[in-house]
């Protein structure tokens, strides 16, 4: 679907002369005539307008009614007025009208200062009431869910929330109920409105009706700073604004930038700032006591000694491993402190098998990468394997937009019910663990290539919903956009990178692929060579060892030092017990972290205490390749210090300096080290980030090895005959941030057992029950979940839950579970 | 929260509004789209529902015949009888909620089966059709099998003051025939037969030359 | 007077049957149409002149023209969702004869070149829905409604949907939304119906005396009916006529004849002793006019030079015996309950006019309120999304200026009732900014 082209038009604004896009509405258009029109309802990322609250009404000459300047498109010798006296009595008018009902309780309201009712009425309005008939009071504020609170007195019925919760973010959950001047914002029978992005009506609200019950009464607006940012808690990389008083971030606002993130947070990244502050965080370095076996607080001099002399020691026998939240420089300073003592035990794959470097730089061809906004625009979305409610929040609601607002074909394939299933063209279901069969299967048949069937029987694939897919692939038109997990493996990517190919997507500037890895800046810590088989800018290097060889070496007592850099293995990885023996294992382990886990707690030999985003600078990379910037909101707590310095100290200590004297020059380092980034200063990223694809660096991309690629033989997935398979998936809130958040702790990911109606039948259990999943002697705990879009023969559970997770029973291959009442 | 404020003598005057006080129930979970594996759904409204969807180019244009269907199932649109509509037309409820509170035929709290409107507007007003609310009202009582509602224009100027009851137009009305109407309708019988609508021949003289 | 066209031999035992229907003549101007190309039956509706009833009075072959040609989905709708107070005249017509109202769907839609329709039907309407729904059944079973009807190559689809009780479904774009399964609300326009409307598909919509005339023009052909009435208001009229009249109902007209007559002479006027204090002459929303107007034709441009208009065609009459104050309050809470809150001029004027009302009512007021309360219907006019904020606004005003006498000693003598004494002498109220 091609984009809009953009045209200038030439209007005229209270005689000004004006230039604006072709097609922006006026209320948009003034602006560039440095006129501004006042609206309430009007929000461009809602879609279209409604011009419900007639704040916007401007003169247009030859149409005799006043217009409604958001839904008015600017057109070439267009005469607009927004000063005359019938403009003006229209605006006294309609903020008259506004009034009537609102309470002028702006002392105490929490809105008060960045209030656009407040700044229009004394804009626009008339300044006087005429109205002597007593106001309507009602209960102020009552909740509307854990995290908002309404007061219904001060809705204007501007609609902005009820738009975006059925517009928007689609959950259609919040309502308008009655109907004129008794319509009010609720929900249905009294449910809590709660839903993955429900905070950004707080933001939407333009008065003190919907307020963040975390925020509210913490600070007045003259009290507050604003910094800019990005949040790190999951691949998406939404840009935010941090609301800072003394050195505390007490908000999370939207950014907007349309490269990344369209506008809109989610819940986590907008509350989750609360871990930031939390009593469990980590200030001060920890060493264990050789004598007590405790640790315990010491000083920056002997932690960085110990964690030196480690490394020193182990030489070669060293393994590192990088979390999602580690920057570029961080995790370049740490593969290159690895590789200086001669080892290449280096990952940033959440524990997933390593993938070829061959394979790497094909997928990071810059023809084949498709852009974020790309999915908006494309004919044809493919999801494959990734749910981004849970993998990549916010790329849900772009996904939405593309379908809703221009069409887009979406097509979803998964081995778990998707939250975007209904919004779908097309959706098919296939094993877990299957993935390698399925997209075999996809490949063979948008290439015309035998096999098919017999693939879909492995991948457990309706062979027709397979064939329909590859059609509205191949006919669907010509823009295609493929949006895959990363945790599908490596398995099926040579087959990927041949269907790419079959569909041409490397030749169109609309097409292409889209990684959704799992953790923040995943993609940036393997161009920066954050793994065992490239170094940085995915040049070759010295073979090491992945995260899964890495923690059988150190369980056999083999590996000498463990440098966890944000990474919770025990938590995060596949098979919880290995890594539980891994760091019991390992000699020593080194670990950055702002929480302590229980697994540090008992294992670690040093803990040092690591910031948190809003403290970090450097860069981090998003899934299409665009770099961003890491800017520090507020200063560090206690004596947390910055981590390249950490990591350049305990380097220099261990006899390998990285010279390195501030963030920057390790920026620079990084940029120097991977040729396609070459020349990309802080100063360009800016505000906004810049795809490297898009810069003349990026000739320097690692030559992309010509296809087809040897796509090897999948495995069938195991039969159920009586058990089920697990297919396992990490929910949004399963995290640590989210447990320490006081604001967000209500929604902490518990074990839920998703099971089809018929297997419920057949175990005997009922929803909301409790079952006991087993897998040989391994079991986790459950409660009864009973969807009816589960495929029958399949349990689905939750990892990384902070209790009973999943990652217990992925021991070796994608297997079969017994479940069985509790 | 909720105690203290009701005391308070300042929420005691302007315009109450019901539901604009309530909060939500934050041990409930949040209302997604029922799902069809855990929300029994009788098969007769299934099946009028279903119907209705297959009428229109968009399914979701069977809101208001399917709030219908559950409401003469249910007697009121109910939260289980507007989760059982969701769930046929995979809709959160609270997306038909939204739908049934807009209408003045939706009834969102428990009602008496047995329906009266009665018109208050102009033209009954200017001939008592105030009045004759105040009587039916007191003719029924607190039965509570009788939904007696004042009414908007309901379509019948000609026979005002008039009223609907069960559909069935009426009218003229006298206060008089309100103790009539109530025992008609108790007694399940025709309602005031002589002055219902159904019957009544065209006021233009024209119109009946040859009829 | 002409013949009775849609009320000939309206009362007819069975005419709501396709049996009666049919020996009547019925479906006979289908077959007509179907035999003419949409063209000519579109020119036939040019030239009628016949222009909407149910109550903006917009030519309807205009409107029809304003439909894009191709082969997209094109919708026909029948606003059958008769809410204006005073009017039931659709009602009648449904009632009594469903399948005129259906063979003029299929003929409009033939020239509108739309393939599937609908008759919105006000959900209160269950006795007319149900003879409808039988109709609609009868002529299905008739190949009247279906595919290629007739062999003409015209195929239709009729569906009836019953509202549920909101007068701003009668507004053509909130029915639209409420016919898409939404709360009723208006949309913003642009885009109109007949470019986006149902469904986003360009869409015809016509009221239910509208349609039911077509097979007439059909019959008579368009440039014959235009004979029919005066200047600018072809054809004849359904009116309803309700109030303080002795025959109040609904009655034929050939437009233009005179309000007087039709007040007096077919409805008898008010009775014996009473006269009559003003009249709405097009439902509760056209501005009020007093007995000095009754002489006048009553079309739409009479209507219109008099300061009003014919909209839906329904006269409710107020004699002397009744307090303007309480009508104005009557029609004020009508529309605050009517208004479906989108847009703030309404939803807060219909509200805050109600509560000066009632502040009158109850003795408490003083006259510059009334100046208050004019002003705030000024402030509504022309601000609102669409026109149920002016439909208050414009009747509430026409009182307020033409009874202001009355109103004001309506205030006194309740400020006395109520012990509150003399009016204090008025402070006038300074606006800042604002011309003197």
């Amino acid at each position: 679907m091609p984009r809009p082209e953009e045209r200038f038009v030439t209007f005229s604004i209270d005689g000004r002369e004006v230039s604006a896009p072709a097609g922006v509405m006026l209320a948009d258009g003034a602006k560039y005539g440095d006129i501004e029109i006042p609206v309430f309802c009007y929000e461009p990322k809602l879609g279209a307008p409604v011009g419900a609250c007639r704040m916007c009404l401007v003169e247009v000459e030859g149409i005799p009614k006043l217009q409604t300047a958001c839904s008015t498109p600017v057109k070439d010798g267009m005469v607009v007025h927004t000063q005359t006296q019938r403009v003006r009595e229209a605006q006294n008018s309609v903020v008259e009208f506004l009034l009537v009902n609102h309470p002028l309780d702006c002392p105490v309201c929490d809105k008060g200062g960045e209030c656009p009712l407040q700044d229009i009425t004394f804009g626009w309005g008339r300044g006087i009431s005429r109205m002597v008939e007593p106001k309507r009071h009602f209960r102020k504020p009552v909740e509307l869910s854990p995290l908002i609170a309404i007061d219904r007195e001060r809705c204007i019925l501007c609609y902005r929330c009820v738009r975006f919760s059925q517009e928007v973010s689609e959950d259609y959950q919040l309502i308008l109920n009655e109907r004129g001047a008794s319509s009010f914002v609720g929900t249905f029978d009294g449910h809590p409105y709660v839903a993955p992005f429900s905070g950004n009506i707080v933001e939407l609200c333009p008065v003190g009706a919907l307020t963040s019950r975390a925020y509210r009464f913490r600070a007045r607006p003259w009290d507050i700073e604003g910094s800019g940012s990005v949040c790190t808690h999951c691949p998406a990389q939404c840009n935010v604004e941090f609301t800072v008083r003394d050195e505390r971030v007490l908000r999370v606002l939207a950014r907007d930038n349309h490269g990344v993130d369209d506008g809109w947070l989610c819940d986590k990244g907008r509350f989750a700032y609360q871990a930031i502050h939390s009593d469990e965080r980590i200030t001060e370095p920890l060493v264990r006591n050789p004598d007590s076996g405790e640790l315990e607080p010491a000083t920056w001099e002997y932690a960085l000694d110990v964690a030196a002399s480690a490394i020193e020691q182990a030489g070669s026998s060293v393994a590192a491993i990088a979390g999602g939240t580690t920057t570029n420089e961080e995790g370049f300073l740490l593969q290159r402190l690895v590789r200086a003592v001669g080892s290449a035990d280096l990952d940033s794959r959440a524990g997933l098998p390593p993938v070829p470097a061959e394979t790497q730089r094909a997928l990071a061809a810059p023809a084949l990468q498709a852009t974020i906004p790309d999915i908006e625009f494309a004919h044809t979305v493919l999801l494959l394997g990734t749910d981004p409610i849970d993998d990549v929040a916010s790329l849900d609601l772009r996904i939405r937009k593309g379908v809703r607002r221009n069409g887009v074909k979406l097509a979803v394939a998964t081995s778990r019910p998707s939250a975007l299933d209904a919004n779908s063209r097309l959706w098919l279901r296939y094993a877990p663990g299957a993935e390698h069969a399925f997209v075999a299967a996809l490949a063979a048949a948008v290439g015309g290539a035998d096999g098919v069937e017999a693939l879909c029987e492995k991948a457990d694939a309706d062979p027709k919903a397979v064939a329909a897919l590859a059609q509205l692939l191949q006919d669907g038109g010509e823009d295609v956009v493929i949006v895959w997990g990363q945790r599908i493996g490596a398995a099926p990517l040579p087959s990927l990178l041949n269907l790419a190919a079959a569909l041409r997507l490397g030749e169109r500037a609309g097409a292409g692929l889209i990684e959704v890895p799992v953790g923040g800046n995943a993609r940036g810590l393997r161009e920066v060579g954050v793994q065992s088989n490239a170094g940085p800018g995915l040049k070759d290097a010295k073979a090491g060892k992945s995260a899964h060889e890495i923690a059988q070496q150190a369980a056999d007592g083999k590996l000498t030092t463990l440098y966890l850099l944000h990474a919770d293995p025990v938590r995060d990885y596949a098979d919880r017990r290995l890594w539980e023996r891994a760091l019991q294992g390992a000699e020593a382990v080194v670990a950055h972290a702002t929480l302590l886990s229980d697994a540090l707690r008992a294992t670690a030999t040093v803990v040092f205490p690591a910031e948190s985003y809003a403290e970090k600078e450097g860069t981090i990379v998003n899934l299409d390749g665009r770099v961003q910037r890491l800017r520090p909101a507020i200063g560090r707590p206690g004596s947390v210090r910055a981590e390249w310095q950490v990591l350049a100290d305990v380097a220099k200590r261990a006899g390998h300096d990285p010279q390195v004297l501030t963030g920057p020059i390790v920026t620079q380092q990084v940029v120097a080290a991977v040729p396609f980034y070459g020349g990309l200063t802080l100063e360009e990223i800016g505000g906004k980030g810049v795809r490297w694809q898009e810069r003349d660096a990026a000739s320097a991309a690692p030559e992309a090895p010509a296809g087809p690629f040897e796509a090897g033989e999948p495995l069938a997935a195991p039969r159920p005959n009586g058990a089920l398979r697990l297919g396992t998936y990490r929910s949004i809130w399963a995290a640590p941030e989210v447990e320490v958040s006081p604001a967000l702790k209500f929604l902490t990911a518990k074990q839920q057992a998703e099971i089809s109606p018929v297997d419920a039948d057949r175990i005997g259990v009922d929803n909301g029950g409790r079952v006991t999943v087993s897998a040989g002697d391994v079991s986790v705990l459950a409660s009864v979940f009973v969807r009816g879009n589960v495929p029958a023969g399949t349990v689905f559970l939750a990892e990384a839950t902070a209790e009973q997770s999943a990652t217990e029973l992925l021991g070796g291959e994608p297997g079969l579970v017994e479940v069985r009442p509790a | 929260m909720a105690e203290q404020s009701s005391a308070v003598a300042r929420y005691g005057h302007g315009s109450r509004i019901p539901g604009w006080d309530d909060s939500v129930d934050l041990s409930k979970d949040p209302a997604v789209v029922p799902d069809p594996a855990t929300t029994p759904v009788p098969d007769e409204l299934r099946a009028q529902i279903e119907a209705a969807m297959a009428k229109y180019p968009n399914f979701r244009s069977a809101a208001i015949p399917a709030l219908h269907a559950a409401q003469d199932l249910h007697g009121w649109c109910s939260p289980t009888a507007i989760e059982q509509a969701a769930c046929v037309m995979r809709l959160t409820p609270g997306y038909l909620t939204a739908v049934a509170t807009f209408y003045d035929m939706f009834e969102t709290k428990p009602v008496g089966r047995q329906r009266v409107y009665v018109c208050t507007n102009i033209s009954c007003s200017l001939r008592g059709g105030k009045e004759m609310l105040e009587a039916v009202k007191a003719a029924a009582g607190d039965d509570p099998d009788l939904n007696v509602r004042g009414f908007e224009c309901l379509g019948a100027c000609d026979i005002a003051p008039m009223a609907s009851v069960n559909g069935e137009f009426v009218g003229p009305l006298e206060p008089a025939d309100a103790e009539q109407l109530i025992a008609d309708l108790k007694e399940g019988r025709e309602v005031l037969p002589d002055k219902q609508l159904s019957r009544r021949a065209c006021a233009d003289p024209g119109a009946r030359s040859d009829g | 007077m002409a013949d009775k066209l849609l009320f000939d031999r309206i009362d007819e035992p069975g005419l709501d049957t396709i049996e009666v229907y049919k020996r009547r003549g019925g479906y006979q101007q289908l077959e007509r149409a179907l035999r003419m190309t949409p063209e000519e039956v579109l020119q036939n509706l040019l030239d009628s002149g016949l222009r909407g009833r149910g109550g903006a009075g917009f030519a309807m072959g205009k409107k029809v023209s304003f439909l894009p040609r191709g082969g997209m989905d094109k919708y026909l709708v029948c606003n059958a969702d008769e809410s204006e107070p005073g009017t039931f005249k659709d009602r009648e017509l449904m009632q009594k004869s469903p399948h005129m109202l259906i063979e003029g769907m299929v003929i409009a839609a033939y020239a509108a070149g739309a393939n599937r329709s609908f008759i919105y039907i006000r959900g209160e309407y269950e006795l007319q829905a149900m003879k409808l729904e039988a109709a609609l059944i009868e002529a299905r079973e008739a190949g009247y409604l279906g595919e290629d009807i007739l062999g003409s190559g015209h195929s239709q689809t009729l569906y009836l949907h019953r509202g549920a009780g909101a007068y701003i479904c009668g507004e053509e774009t909130g029915l639209l939304d409420s016919l898409e399964g939404k709360r009723g609300n208006p949309r913003l326009k642009p885009p109109f119906p007949a470019n986006q409307g149902l469904y986003q598909g360009p869409t015809l919509i016509n009221n239910v005396e509208t349609l039911a005339t077509v097979p007439h023009i059909i019959r008579m052909s368009g440039t014959e009916y235009a004979k029919l009435g005066v200047e600018n208001s072809a054809g004849t009229k359904l009116i309803s006529i309700s109030g303080n009249v002795q025959r109040p109902g609904n009655y034929e007209i050939e437009l233009g004849m005179k309000a007087r007559d039709i007040i007096y002479g077919l409805a008898g006027g008010p009775e014996p002793g009473r006269e009559i204090k003003f009249w709405f002459p097009g439902g509760s929303s056209s501005p009020v006019l007093k007995p000095e107007d009754l002489d006048r034709g009553y079309d739409f441009d009479s209507m219109a030079r008099a300061g009003s208009m014919l909209g839906s065609g329904a006269i409710i009459v107020v004699d002397d015996s009744n307090s303007v104050v309480d009508v104005a309050l009557t029609l004020a809470k009508f529309y605050r309950h009517e208004s479906c809150g989108k847009c703030t001029p309404c939803r807060e004027g219909t509200n805050w006019t109600v509560k000066m009302l009632e502040r009158i009512h109850a003795g408490d007021a003083t006259p510059m309120d009334l100046d208050i309360i004019a002003s705030v219907q000024d402030q509504i006019m022309g601000n609102c999304l669409c026109v149920l904020g002016d439909a208050m606004a414009m009747p509430l005003s026409s009182m307020v200026a033409k009874f202001r006498d009355e109103f004001e000693q309506y205030i006194e003598d309740k400020r006395a009732a109520a012990g509150l004494g003399e009016i204090p002498e008025p402070t006038p109220i300074e606006i800042a900014g604002a011309a003197a």
